[in-house]
């Protein structure tokens, strides 16, 4: 249990950061469109790898939250 | 295309009678009928939960969105989705939680019972019942404008927002919040199936993604990076936006109720993750269709761009499946929000469970209408208004998270600020309250009164 906190702080830790860097200038700089990746603009590709990252998170924080239907986690 | 289309409403409307049929034969208990005696599974569950926030303003709004402002459309919609479904972990174990203390009937009800006032459900209800019928309206308004094209002349938009919620009506009537689980399972599938089919055929135009890009290049660069050739997608705007998406499963009662009636909590988990993956997968092509409108359709207005993009330029079988799928994600989306609308004031109504129970049903009848008066009278900015809708009904979250957290009896004093906070919104829509404070944006400075004064009133040390 008491790991299963813990990597469930880490993963809340994780998307806060995402979430920042989402809306920084390195992520949504103002009129800028390269460097392309497979020809996809630069702010797509990199918001498409945060989103899939959220999702991952999501994953692994489903498989290590501490909550249960009887009670547990606050 | 007019044989394809009569062979998959055909199919359609088969399926729709037997999930009706069999939801009609097992569920006839009020909560049956309004909660579908929370017995959702994970399947299922994701499906109708995708369904109900993925609907005619995905299929319509989104590809209008990206054409028009450029690929922030994806960080506006996609990357706050992201957060939201991780959001549900933590919002959805704490809501059930507060669910079976309080035997949940409906966000409005578990509000009175946890604040122990009535003005804390009315507060939920009317928010609720303000901003979720424009939002309904949206997705008739979006199916109106397509069916409209599909047979021009046929029928003006009215009688086919008429056709639309009479279907709506009288399948919930019949199978109750079941059928329309099932519903939105056939219409998750169809929706998904057809929009990467159309996602497909624009990106074959171009011969593939690069070239597609490429193309976007030599008419706009704009388009290509935000803030977008509008100047739309600020920082502001995006994070605005993310914070209102994320309050979607809080405050928008047809989702909070789908975190419910999931039979348990390891279902809804599986749900949260699965609704991030159909979220990418519902949404990167619209991309491909937005992009394909901007190098096609310029300047075009909606509906010219999205019945040639959606329709005139697929193939016959593609353009059927498309009528077919949006009017399913229209029908079980207005759906789910009506028969939200419905349990809501059921939740809030005393006395004797059949009366409730009638007057419920009236209520549906009644919504229904104010939904069809509200569809004719819409604008064409489908996306735009889906976000007003998710920010006016954002502006009540604290008075249910507070509710959730708390383990005692939470303030009252949040419903007043919450209440004024939204307040201040329908204002600033009705253009008597200016839409930025400085350089600030109203919704965030909105949201940032509403947390000051959150941790105010209940105190820092609560709150860790």
């Amino acid at each position: 249990m008491k790991k299963s906190k813990t990597y469930w702080k880490l993963c809340v830790i994780l998307v806060i950061a995402l979430m920042v860097l989402a809306y920084t200038p390195l992520m949504i700089p103002a009129g800028v469109y390269k460097p392309m990746v497979l020809g996809i603009p630069y702010t797509l590709w990199t918001s498409f790898l945060i989103t899939a990252l959220l999702v991952i998170l999501t994953y692994i924080g489903a498989k290590v939250h501490p909550g249960s239907d009887e009670g547990g986690e606050d | 295309m007019k044989t394809w289309i009569y062979i998959f409403f055909g199919i359609f409307f088969i399926l729709l009678a037997y999930a009706s049929w069999k939801s009609y034969r097992k569920n006839r208990s009020a909560e049956e009928f309004m909660l579908a005696g929370k017995s959702i599974g994970p399947i299922l569950g994701f499906l109708t939960f995708s369904a109900a926030l993925f609907s005619a303003f995905t299929f319509m709004g989104m590809p209008d969105f990206f054409r028009n402002h450029g690929i922030g459309a994806w960080t506006f919609l996609a990357f706050s989705d992201g957060i939201m479904v991780f959001f549900i972990l933590w919002f959805g174990y704490r809501l059930r939680r507060k669910a079976r203390e309080h035997n949940f009937q409906g966000v409005a009800g578990l509000m009175v019972s946890s604040y122990g006032t009535r003005w804390a459900g009315v507060a939920m209800f009317a928010s609720a019942f303000i901003f979720l019928i424009p939002y309904v309206a949206i997705q008739i308004r979006g199916i109106s404008i397509f069916l409209e094209a599909a047979f021009p002349g046929m029928l003006p938009s009215w009688a086919w927002a008429l056709i639309m919620v009479v279907m709506m009506l009288v399948y919930a009537e019949i199978g109750g919040l079941k059928a329309i689980v099932y519903s939105d399972a056939i219409q998750g599938l169809i929706l998904l199936m057809v929009i990467w089919l159309i996602g497909g055929t624009c990106i074959a135009a171009f011969g593939n993604v690069p070239d597609l890009f490429k193309a976007v290049e030599n008419v706009n660069t704009e388009l290509l990076s935000t803030p977008g050739p509008e100047g739309l997608f600020s920082w502001q705007f995006l994070l605005g936006s993310m914070i209102a998406v994320v309050m979607i499963p809080v405050t928008q009662p047809q989702l909070t109720t789908r975190l419910v009636v999931v039979k348990n909590l390891a279902s809804m988990k599986k749900m949260a993750y699965a609704v991030g993956m159909f979220a990418i997968l519902v949404i990167v092509p619209t991309i491909f269709i937005g992009m394909y409108g901007a190098v096609k359709y310029p300047g075009v207005p909606t509906s010219e761009f999205l019945s040639n993009a959606l329709l005139f330029d697929q193939a016959a079988p593609v353009a059927a499946l498309a009528i077919v799928g949006l009017f399913a994600a229209c029908l079980s989306t207005t759906n789910a929000q009506i028969f939200a609308l419905g349990n809501e004031l059921r939740s809030l109504l005393r006395g004797e469970e059949k009366r409730a129970m009638r007057i419920t049903r009236i209520s549906l009848f009644f919504f229904a209408g104010v939904v069809m008066v509200f569809s004719t009278l819409m604008s064409d900015e489908l996306a735009l208004l889906a976000r007003v809708s998710f920010t006016g009904t954002a502006m009540m979250a604290p008075i249910v998270l507070l509710a959730v957290i708390r383990k005692t009896k939470p303030e009252r004093g949040v419903i007043l600020i919450s209440s004024l906070a939204f307040v201040t919104y329908l204002l600033s829509l009705a253009g008597v309250v200016p839409d930025h404070l400085g350089a600030l944006r109203l919704d965030l400075a909105l949201y940032l009164f509403l947390l000051v004064s959150v941790l105010l009133l209940t105190g820092l040390k609560k709150f860790t």
